[in-house]
C-alpha cells in the first residue's frame, strides 16, 4: 500500500502550500490570546471596593459624631452635611457655583496647554533652552502655586486675571515637563525607523515623535489638570471679592466665615467630586484608550 | 559534483545582474573610525564590496566585526570616514533585529506609512499595503495592533514595511533591503519558517538583499554569496558563492571563521 504522502527527503524544501500551512500553524500557536473580562466582573473588581470604603468612612464618621467626643461645631453629623448639600442643590445655586469654577479651570487649563506645549517642545528639542530653563521648569513644579496668590493680587487686583495667573503658574510646569519626559522616553529605535522609512523634519515630528510621546504627555496633562484645579481653589479661597463671583472656593470661604461647618465640609466634598469626576470622565478614558491600543494596559 | 567554493547558482531562480550592469551597492576602500586621537576606534577598514541588483548577500562575522556599522553606512544612517560608497538611488530600507513596529498604528498602517511619506494617495497605498501583507501571508490582519501579533508575525509585518520602503510605489523594480540579524531574536522553529518565507519573498520581488548574521548555517541557507568579515577592525577576509554542497560549504566557512576568531586571542 502506498501512503498518501511520501515522506519528504531530509533537507528538501517544503512545497509552497505545505510551508504556508506550517506558518499558519505557527501563527495560530504563537498569537497572544486576549482575555475579555465581562463588565459586571470588572465592576465587582474596581467599582465595589471604593463604594464599600466610602460607606465605611461614613459609618465611622457617624459613630464619632454620635459618641460626642468632639463638639458638634467641629464635626457635624453626616446628615447635617447632607442637608447643607441638598439645600445648595435644591435651590439651583450649585449649578452657578460649579459653572463658575469649572469654566475657569477649563479656560485656565486650555491656556496652559497652548503655552506649555510649545514650551515643552523647545525644552525637549533645543539643547540651550533645556540647559537654560529645564531645571527651573522642574523646580517650579514643587513650588505651591498658592505662593503666587499674594503677588498676583498685588499685580492684578481682585479680578479674574489673578485667578488665571495662579492657575497657569500651577499647571504650565506640569504639562511642559510631561511633554519633555514623554519625548525623552521615546525608545531610540523609533526615530531610526522614521529615518529608514523616509521621514524627516516635520514628518518625523508628526508621524513618529508626537505619537510616541503621547502617553507621557497625557500623564503630564492629567497632573496639569490636578494642579490647575488645586491652584484655582487656593486662589478662590484666598482672593474673594465682588468682581469674582462665587465659585467653589468662595462658597467654602463663606461657610468658614459664618462658622457653618456642614457647608465647609459639603464644599470640600464638591471640590473633591469635581476633581475626581473630571479625571474619571475625561482623562481616564483617553489615557486608557491610548494605552490599550498600544498593548500597554493589559486588562485595565 | 561541486567541490569548489565557487559553485554554480542553484538557489536562485532569478539570475543575478548581467556583467556590466551597475551594482546596487558598491563600496571601495570604505573605512569607518569613531572618535579621534588616542580614543579612536576603527570599526571598518578598507572594505571592498559590490552587490548586484537582485542579489542576496550575507555578511557573516563574529562580534565586533562592524557588521552593523557597515549596514548603517549603506543605509545612510552614518557616513564613512574613508573610501567611496555608492548607494542606490533613493534610500535603502532597513530591517532591525526587533520588529520595531510603531505600536500606535495597526499592522496595515505600519506598512502604509513609508508609502504615505513618499506621497502615495490613500487608496493606492492601502491597496499596496494589502498586497504586501498578502505577500508575507498576513492577509486579513491589517487591522491588528502589533501587540496582538506573535513575534514571527510582527517580523513579517516589519518585512512588508521594509519592502514598501524599498520597492517603488508601483511595486516594480528592486530596491535594496538591508537586514540586521532580523531573525536572531526569534525561536528556532519560527526562525526556520521565516527564513523560508524570506527566500520566497525575495524570489517573488527581485529585491536586492544584504543580510547580516553571525549564524553560518543561516548565511549558507539564504545567500547566493557569503562574505566573511574579520573583527576589529572589520574587513573582508573571504567570499564564497553558495553552490550545491551546502554542508561542505558550511564546514569550510565555519573553519575559516574559527581561524579568524582565534587570531584575536593574543
Amino acid at each position: 500500500m502506498q501512503p498518501e504522502t511520501a515522506p519528504r527527503p531530509a533537507g528538501a524544501p517544503l512545497a509552497d502550500d505545505e510551508s504556508a500551512a506550517e506558518l499558519a500553524g505557527l501563527d495560530a500557536l504563537d498569537t497572544p490570546t486576549v482575555r475579555r473580562v465581562p463588565w459586571w466582573r470588572r465592576f465587582l473588581r474596581t467599582g465595589v471596593p471604593p463604594i464599600v470604603a466610602f460607606a465605611l468612612f461614613i459609618g465611622v464618621w457617624q459613630v464619632i459624631w454620635a459618641s460626642a467626643i468632639v463638639p458638634e461645631f467641629k464635626i457635624p453629623a453626616p446628615l447635617a452635611v447632607w442637608d447643607s448639600f441638598a439645600t445648595v442643590v435644591g435651590d439651583g445655586q450649585v449649578l452657578s457655583i460649579l459653572w463658575t469654577s469649572i469654566s475657569r479651570a477649563f479656560v485656565g487649563f486650555a491656556m496652559a496647554l497652548v503655552i506649555a506645549v510649545p514650551l515643552g517642545l523647545l525644552v525637549a528639542r533645543v539643547r540651550v533652552v533645556r540647559a537654560a530653563i529645564g531645571p527651573l521648569l522642574s523646580g517650579l513644579q514643587s513650588l505651591p502655586s498658592v505662593a503666587w496668590v499674594p503677588a498676583a493680587v498685588l499685580w492684578f487686583g481682585l479680578t479674574d486675571s489673578t485667578i488665571y495667573f495662579v492657575v497657569l503658574a500651577g499647571s504650565i510646569p506640569s504639562i511642559a515637563n510631561g511633554l519633555v519626559s514623554g519625548i525623552d522616553q521615546i525608545p531610540p529605535i523609533f526615530p531610526r525607523v522614521g529615518k529608514v522609512i523616509g521621514a524627516s523634519g516635520l514628518a518625523t515630528a508628526r508621524h513618529i515623535l508626537l505619537p510616541a510621546a503621547l502617553p507621557g504627555f497625557l500623564a503630564g496633562c492629567k497632573q496639569g489638570w490636578a494642579f490647575s484645579w488645586r491652584s484655582l481653589m487656593a486662589a478662590e479661597i484666598i482672593a474673594a471679592g465682588p468682581l469674582l463671583g462665587i465659585g467653589l472656593g468662595a462658597f467654602l470661604k463663606e461657610g468658614s466665615d459664618f462658622n457653618d461647618m456642614p457647608k465647609v465640609i459639603a464644599a470640600i466634598f464638591l471640590i473633591l467630586v469635581v476633581g475626581i469626576g473630571i479625571e474619571l470622565l475625561i482623562f481616564r478614558p483617553i489615557e486608557r484608550r491610548v494605552l490599550r491600543v498600544r498593548g500597554l494596559a493589559a486588562g485595565v | 559534483m561541486t567541490t569548489t567554493t565557487t559553485g554554480t547558482e542553484t538557489t536562485a531562480t532569478r539570475t543575478p545582474a548581467a556583467p556590466g550592469q551597475p551594482e546596487a551597492v558598491r563600496l571601495e576602500g570604505v573605512g569607518k573610525t569613531f572618535g579621534s586621537g588616542s580614543d579612536a576606534v576603527t570599526a571598518l577598514q578598507n572594505v571592498d564590496l559590490a552587490v548586484a541588483p537582485g542579489e542576496f548577500v550575507c555578511l557573516l562575522g563574529a562580534s565586533g566585526c562592524g557588521k552593523s556599522t557597515l549596514l548603517n553606512l549603506v543605509a545612510g544612517l552614518d557616513e564613512p570616514t574613508a573610501g567611496t560608497l555608492t548607494r542606490p538611488a533613493g534610500s535603502p530600507s532597513f530591517m532591525f533585529q526587533e520588529a520595531a513596529l510603531l505600536p500606535w498604528l495597526t499592522a496595515g498602517r505600519n506598512v502604509e506609512l513609508p508609502l504615505q511619506l513618499s506621497g502615495l494617495s490613500r487608496s493606492a497605498r492601502r491597496a499596496r499595503a494589502a498586497e504586501l501583507l498578502t505577500l508575507v501571508r498576513l492577509d486579513g490582519l491589517a487591522d491588528k495592533r502589533p501587540h496582538e501579533l506573535s513575534g514571527g508575525m510582527r517580523q513579517r509585518v516589519s518585512l512588508a514595511r521594509a519592502l514598501a520602503a524599498a520597492t517603488g510605489p508601483d511595486g516594480t523594480g528592486g530596491g535594496v533591503l538591508l537586514m540586521d540579524e532580523p531573525f536572531a531574536a526569534l525561536d528556532a522553529i519560527t526562525r526556520d519558517a521565516l527564513q523560508g518565507e524570506l527566500l520566497r519573498v525575495w524570489r517573488a520581488t527581485g529585491t536586492t538583499i544584504v543580510f547580516v548574521t553571525h549564524d553560518v548555517r543561516e548565511a549558507v541557507r539564504l545567500a547566493q554569496r557569503v562574505v566573511l568579515l574579520s573583527s576589529r577592525p572589520g574587513t573582508v577576509v573571504g567570499e564564497w558563492a553558495v553552490g550545491d554542497d551546502r554542508d561542505r560549504l558550511h564546514d569550510e566557512i565555519t573553519g575559516r571563521l574559527r581561524q579568524v576568531i582565534a587570531s584575536h586571542a593574543a
